[in-house]
C-alpha cells in the first residue's frame, strides 16, 4: 500500500521511495524555475547610469579653489577630459560635505579662496560633471602655489526660472551608488544632504536632457535641512538661476518646492 | 533549573537537506549575478550584494511558507517540513547580509547613528508610496532573528511549545512586513509591471494554499458524529482507518487522534508536545504513535513517550460497536493508562 510506504520519519536514515520520487520532482522544478525567475527579474530592471566612482584610486589635481557658492576646484591643469566641465565640486569623506575639511585645513594654511592649489582625492563623474571626494581629509591639500588670489569667475545675472525634476545628493548620483536617485536611495540622499553635501537639483530640460543646479536659498544661503523631506521626489521649483564658478545655481525658497505626483507629471509630456 | 532536550542528530537526511538547500542558494546567487553583470554592467558591488541576497531571502521565505500547506495536501512533502528550521535559519542569514549591507551602504558614515537613521532619515510615516520602507525590513529582520535564535529544541522546551509556536507564527507578520517593504521600496522605483505581477502572484500562492488547506481541514475535522451513547460518540467505521494508522476528529471541542493497531483501538490528544504537530496523521512504528512532523513517539495506551523521554499526552476512552469506532471526548489526565479496546474478530 502506498500509504504504508510513504510514512517518513525524520530521525531514520532512509526515506521511503514514494517521498523521494515526489521530492526529486519538486527540487527539479525549483532548480529549473530559479534561473527563469532571476532572468526575468534582472531583465526587467531599470538600467543604471554609467557614472563612475574611482574607489581606491586617489589622484592629484591643480587649479583655483573657490569657496563660492560651495567648495569648487576650477581645474587648470587640463586633466579633465573633453565633454566635462572643469569646475570640480568638492565633497567630503562618507556622507559629509567638504566644508568641514576645508575649514580645518584653513586653520593652519589660512584662507584658500581664490588661491591656486593642488588637491588629492577620489574622482566621481558622469553626464558632463566632475566631483572629487577629499578622501584623505585634512591631508587632501598637497600644495599652495605662491600666486595672487584669483577672483570668482563667470558671475552671471540672476533671472527668474522654474523647472520640474528631482533633488539629488550629487555624490551618490554622479557615481558612488547605483541607483543614486529615487525612492530606493531616498534615505541615503537625506543623510548626505543633511551631512552638508550640496543638494543638486536635476532639472528636466527637454528630450530626456538634464541640467544640474546647485540648490541654494534666495540669498545664497544653505537650505540643506529645510528641503530634506522633498529629496528624491518629483518636484517643481520656481526661483532664480545664475552660474557661479562654472556651476548653474538655482536660488529658491523652500516653500516654492512643490511635489507633483508621477502621473500628473507624465500627463504633461 | 534543569532542562532536558533530546539532542538533534545529524543524520544522512539532514546533511542531504542542507546540501541541496545551499546548492540551491548558491545556484540562485550565481544565476542572478551572471545576469546582472551581463545586462547591467554598471551595477556596483554593494547593489549586487543587496539585491542578490534580497531576492534569495524573499524566495526562500515563499518556499518556507508553502511547505506547511503542501504537506497537508500531500504527506509525501513531509520531509521538507522535518528540517524546515534549517531553511528558516539559512533564510535569516541571507536576509541579514541584505539588511546589514543596506544599513552600511545607506546609513553609515553620516551625521546620525545608522540604526536611528533607518527610522528618521525618511520620516514620512503617514504617506503610502513615500513610506519609510526600510523600517519595515528592519522590523521583519528582528522577527526573523528572534525565530532563528530560538529555533533549537532547547528553546522550545524553555519557552513552552505554546509560546514558541506563537513566536514562530510571527513569520506571517514578517512576511507581511516584507511584502510592504518591497511594495513601498523597490517597486516605487522600478516601473516594469512584471514586479507587481510577481509580488501579487507570490501573495496569492501563499494565501491561496493556506485558505485551501484550512477549508479542507475544518471540513475533515467537523465530520458529523451525531450518534452519541452514554457519552461516547461514533467516529467512523473500523475499515476507514488503515492498520497502524490514525484519524483526527474534533468532538465537543476536543482534538482527538484515534489509532488502530494490532487488533486494538486507542485514542490520545491530537496535539504533539513538540511543536503541536497533528498526531492523528502519524503512524504506529515499533509499537509507538509517531508524530508525522518530527517523529516524536508516544505509547498508544497511556500517551507517554517511551523512556528516556517524558512527554505525556491526554488519553481518551474508546469502544467498538457493530463495526464502528466510538470515543468518549472527556480526556483523562496526561499519561493515564487506558486498556486498549480489542477489535472483535468476526
Ligand atoms: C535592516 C533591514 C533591512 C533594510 C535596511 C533593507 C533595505 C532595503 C533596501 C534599501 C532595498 C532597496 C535596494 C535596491 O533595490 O537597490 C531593499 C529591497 C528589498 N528588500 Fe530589504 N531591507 C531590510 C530587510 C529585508 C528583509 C528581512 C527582507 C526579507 C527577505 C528584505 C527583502 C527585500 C527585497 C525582496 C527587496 C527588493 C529587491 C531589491 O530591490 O533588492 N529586506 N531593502
Ligand atoms: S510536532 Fe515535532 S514531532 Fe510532533
Amino acid at each position: 500500500m502506498n500509504k504504508e510506504n510513504s510514512f517518513f520519519v525524520g530521525w531514520k536514515d532512509d526515506m521511503p521511495k514514494a517521498n523521494r520520487s515526489l521530492l526529486i520532482k519538486f527540487i527539479v522544478v525549483l532548480f529549473i524555475s530559479i534561473p527563469l525567475l532571476t532572468f526575468l527579474i534582472v531583465k526587467s530592471q531599470k538600467p543604471f547610469n554609467n557614472h563612475i566612482f574611482e574607489f581606491g584610486n586617489v589622484k592629484e589635481f591643480t587649479g583655483i579653489y573657490h569657496a563660492d557658492p560651495v567648495p569648487i576646484l576650477e581645474v587648470t591643469d587640463n586633466k579633465i577630459p573633453e565633454g566635462f566641465s572643469n569646475y570640480v565640486l568638492l565633497v567630503g569623506f562618507g556622507k559629509f560635505g567638504a566644508e568641514g575639511i576645508i575649514s580645518n585645513i584653513e586653520k593652519s594654511s589660512g584662507p584658500l579662496n581664490g588661491l591656486k592649489v593642488t588637491l588629492q582625492g577620489t574622482l566621481i563623474y558622469g553626464d558632463g560633471r566632475y566631483l572629487m571626494e577629499l578622501t584623505k581629509k585634512e591631508d587632501s591639500l598637497i600644495k599652495i602655489f605662491d600666486e595672487p588670489t584669483v577672483a570668482n569667475t563667470h558671475l552671471y545675472d540672476r533671472k527668474k526660472d522654474g523647472y520640474s525634476g528631482e533633488i539629488l545628493d550629487p555624490k551618490c548620483y554622479f557615481g558612488v551608488m547605483k541607483p543614486g536617485e529615487g525612492k530606493i536611495h531616498k534615505s541615503c540622499a537625506i543623510r548626505c544632504i543633511s551631512g552638508g553635501i550640496p543638494p543638486v537639483f536635476r532639472a528636466n530640460i527637454e528630450n530626456g536632457q538634464y541640467e544640474y543646479f546647485l540648490l541654494l536659498g534666495p540669498n545664497g544661503e544653505k537650505i540643506n535641512k529645510a528641503i530634506l523631506n522633498d529629496v528624491a521626489e518629483l518636484v517643481t521649483i520656481d526661483g532664480e538661476t545664475s552660474i557661479i564658478n562654472g556651476w548653474p545655481v538655482l536660488y529658491a525658497n523652500p516653500s516654492d518646492i512643490i511635489r507633483i505626483n508621477k502621473k500628473s507629471y507624465y500627463a504633461q509630456d | 533549573m534543569s532542562v532536558n532536550y533530546s539532542p538533534v542528530l545529524w543524520n544522512k537526511q539532514k546533511k542531504l537537506y542542507d546540501l541541496i538547500l545551499w546548492i540551491g542558494i548558491l545556484f540562485m546567487a550565481v544565476t542572478f549575478i551572471i545576469f546582472q553583470v551581463l545586462f547591467h554592467k554598471d551595477i556596483t558591488l554593494q547593489t549586487l550584494i543587496i539585491r542578490t541576497t534580497a531576492i534569495i531571502a524573499f524566495f526562500l521565505l515563499h518556499i518556507i511558507l508553502i511547505i506547511g500547506p503542501l504537506c497537508r495536501i500531500d504527506k509525501r512533502f513531509l520531509p521538507l517540513l522535518y528540517n524546515r528550521r534549517h531553511l528558516g535559519v539559512s533564510m535569516f542569514l541571507v536576509a541579514l547580509i541584505h539588511g546589514g549591507m543596506a544599513i552600511v551602504q545607506f546609513h553609515t558614515l553620516g551625521d546620525t547613528n545608522p540604526i536611528a537613521s533607518i527610522f528618521t532619515a525618511n520620516s514620512n510615516y503617514l504617506a503610502i508610496s513615500d513610506f519609510p520602507f526600510q523600517v519595515l525590513g528592519f522590523l521583519a529582520l528582528i522577527i526573523l532573528f528572534l525565530m532563528a535564535i530560538t529555533s533549537h529544541d532547547f528553546w522550545l522546551k524553555n519557552l513552552s511549545p505554546a509560546i514558541w509556536k506563537g513566536l514562530h507564527m510571527c513569520v506571517y507578520l514578517a512576511y507581511t512586513l516584507i511584502v510592504i517593504h518591497v511594495a513601498t521600496g523597490a517597486l516605487q522605483y522600478e516601473d516594469n509591471p512584471i514586479y507587481w505581477t510577481l509580488l501579487v502572484l507570490g501573495v496569492i500562492t501563499i494565501t491561496g494554499l493556506h485558505l485551501y488547506t484550512g477549508i479542507i481541514e475544518t471540513r475533515k475535522l467537523s465530520l458529523p458524529h451525531t450518534l452519541e451513547k452514554e457519552g461516547y460518540y461514533k467516529v467512523c467505521s473500523l475499515e476507514e482507518i488503515d492498520d497502524q494508522c490514525g484519524k483526527s476528529v474534533f468532538i465537543n471541542g476536543e482534538n482527538i487522534a484515534i489509532f488502530k493497531y494490532d487488533g486494538n483501538v486507542s485514542a490520545v490528544h491530537n496535539v504533539c508536545k513538540h511543536q503541536m504537530g497533528p498526531i492523528g496523521e502519524g503512524k504506529i512504528i515499533d509499537g509507538c504513535i509517531t508524530c508525522p512532523w518530527h517523529g516524536y513517539q508516544y505509547l498508544p495506551d497511556n500517551g507517554q513517550s517511551p523512556p528516556p523521554f517524558n512527554e505525556k499526552l491526554k488519553t481518551y476512552r474508546t469502544s467498538v460497536l457493530d463495526g464502528s469506532i466510538w470515543v468518549h471526548p472527556l480526556p483523562l489526565e496526561e499519561g493515564s493508562f487506558i486498556e486498549p479496546t480489542k477489535i472483535p474478530q468476526s
